[in-house]
């Protein structure tokens, strides 16, 4: 497993990989706001740094990296419901919540944007 | 056929478990986040979270506020201590390494760092967690609060290598726990939540180390016929028996100063079909074909070696989720209380694949660690893949720990109440008086802790 300290190194790294990527292919849900308008803020970032990170920057147990846009595009196309459902419920080997206590519904919502590179 | 190693058999048993689809629970769009742990088993509707980011404001939280609290670490418990009606406090950002002592190899660490967040930052300061359990992403303060262990029959829970410990007591005051009050220490370390929310511990390393991991397959009783002087000839030694089976999947890890390497003797098999197949899952057959079938495909198992950093060993990524339950029982029944349990799912044809873990555990002085006293224990977990209802099994096989003497892991699933447990530990009744001198009004209590101290 790699290091805490050097997988949030990568995260800027990995930041600048982020690409534009439309979302045009997705299916309109009613209910909650479409992801791309969540906002990602420090408190965000933190929660998921904390959290997330230990899977999400290694690509660890299976993981979508994050700025792998190609691969998180893919997820999407199931709903964005589907994949925050997935989050909050649990997928595969991912435990429910992410490991992220502290998250909110629309921290999950902030984060999937960042991952997915739907915010640039 | 190919041969196997012991990972992917592990891993081909858990997704042979996991045949049918995953079963997804009720809708994710509440109003509030539920809250749901590691293997999905148990959750709660919180009426909020505390995501504190410093122990002065947990100290201002727990004097201006009421109600019920639970503190959160990373949700690895299978047993319910955390779900409550109540607000959650998340302890995430008390992490990280607060303070180092490089002659005595100690490390004072928030008590909301993981496990597995250590091994590097230490390794860098030359230091070495002396045991690590097999899942290493619980926090500091969950793994310790709930007796968690590796294996060693020298090597006690981790609770042990805890030095002293900073606990903010549900009224808000702040108790440094140290070895000066040896009674409250030994209550402390193991608290399963129950006594306050512990912000800060201090640990006690040794210097960075290696070590060298063998894995093989060989028949159970051979190596039981043996264990003891194994246990004792080995830093770390423990089987994973088979269910169905004559045979375990045997881990010895010992330290070396050989460079870092691993050596597969042949690649692992691609197709978890065929390892299905060769189980015969997919056929409903007897037990006596289930064991015919399971001792050929355990002999295909060929032995792996590696040498590597210390933590990088001891714990491993678990790629499929899981419930447990897991009790000890004095190491000189340990065998006999396996053997039944093996006996007991053979002869029911108990509907399970999962392997069971059987290992010793050095003894220690915390009062509610499962190796309390002055022997070694041996611990022995059943699992049932997260997806499937594990009780109609657990249910069955926790009165055969019982009837050996057992003890449960706080962090599993048991069902035992105060009623039995002041039996099984020598100093319950003394911590369930301190419980109360702490919490008089019950705060950190939620329905399951009730029924464990609050008589």
């Amino acid at each position: 497993m790699n290091s805490p300290s050097l997988r949030l190194l990568s995260v800027p790294l990995f930041a600048l990989l982020l690409v534009s990527c439309s979302n045009s292919g997705f299916v309109a849900q009613p209910g909650p706001p479409p992801f791309r308008s969540a906002t990602i803020d420090q408190d965000v970032m933190g929660k998921w740094s904390r959290s997330c990170a230990l899977c999400h920057i290694s690509g660890e147990a299976g993981a979508p990296v994050v700025g792998d846009t190609a691969e998180w595009r893919r997820r999407l196309q199931q709903g964005e419901d589907a994949v925050l459902a997935n989050v909050v419920e649990g997928f595969n080997s991912m435990p429910p919540l992410g490991y992220c206590m502290a998250c909110e519904l629309s921290d999950f919502r902030a984060m999937i944007v960042y991952m997915a590179g739907l915010n640039q | 056929m190919k041969p196997l190693s012991r990972r992917a058999f592990l891993a081909s048993s858990v997704r042979a478990a996991l045949f049918g689809a995953y079963a997804a629970g009720g809708s994710a769009f509440a109003q509030s986040t539920a809250w749901r742990n590691w293997s999905g088993g148990q959750s709660c509707q919180p009426a909020g979270r505390y995501d504190i980011a410093s122990e002065g404001e947990l100290t201002s939280l727990l004097r201006n506020t009421l109600g019920p609290i639970r503190p959160v670490g990373s949700g690895h418990s299978f047993s319910p201590l955390v779900p409550t009606d109540g607000h959650l406090v998340v302890i995430d950002q008390l992490s990280g390494i607060l303070d180092s002592d490089s002659e005595a190899k100690q490390v004072t660490v928030g008590a909301g760092t993981r496990l597995g967040d250590l091994g590097a930052p230490l390794h860098e300061l030359g230091q070495g967690m002396i045991n690590l359990p097999d899942i290493d992403r619980q926090t500091v303060a969950g793994a310790i609060a709930t007796g968690t262990h590796g294996t060693g029959v020298t090597l006690p829970a981790l609770s042990a290598y805890v030095n002293s410990l900073r606990l903010v007591t549900p009224n808000g005051g702040v108790m440094d726990i140290d070895g000066s009050d040896q009674d409250l220490l030994h209550a402390a370390r193991v608290n399963v939540g129950a006594l306050g929310i512990v912000t800060q511990v201090t640990l006690q390393n040794r210097e960075a180390y290696k070590l060298r991991k063998r894995e093989w397959a060989a028949p159970t009783e051979d190596i039981l016929a043996n264990f003891d002087e194994l246990a004792a000839s080995h830093r770390h030694f423990e089987i994973f028996p088979l269910v169905y089976s004559d045979y375990s999947l045997v881990l010895q890890i010992d330290e070396t100063d050989e460079p870092i390497g691993e050596v597969e003797l042949e690649a692992e098999p691609s197709d978890d079909a065929s390892i299905a197949e060769s189980l015969g899952l997919s056929e409903n057959p007897t037990p006596a074909e289930r064991r015919r079938q399971s001792n050929a495909t355990a002999a295909r198992i060929q032995p792996t070696e590696s040498v590597d950093l210390s933590y990088k060993v001891l714990s491993n990524i678990r790629n499929s989720r899981f419930n447990e339950m897991e009790y000890s029982v004095p190491a000189e029944v340990g065998a006999e209380c396996l053997r039944e349990i093996l006996r007991t799912i053979y002869d029911e044809a108990i509907d399970v694949n999962f392997v069971l873990e059987y290992r010793y555990v050095s003894a220690d002085d915390d009062w509610l660690s499962m190796s309390y006293g002055e022997h070694p224990h041996a611990t022995i977990s059943i699992h049932r893949a997260a997806s499937a209802d594990y009780r109609p099994y657990f249910d069955r096989i926790e009165p055969i720990f019982w009837k050996y003497g057992g003890r449960p892991h706080w962090g599993k699933v048991h069902s035992l109440t105060h009623r039995e447990l002041v039996d099984l530990y020598p100093r319950f009744r003394d911590f369930m008086e301190l419980r109360r001198e702490l919490d008089p009004q019950g705060r950190m209590l939620n329905e399951h802790l009730r029924a464990l101290f609050d008589a």
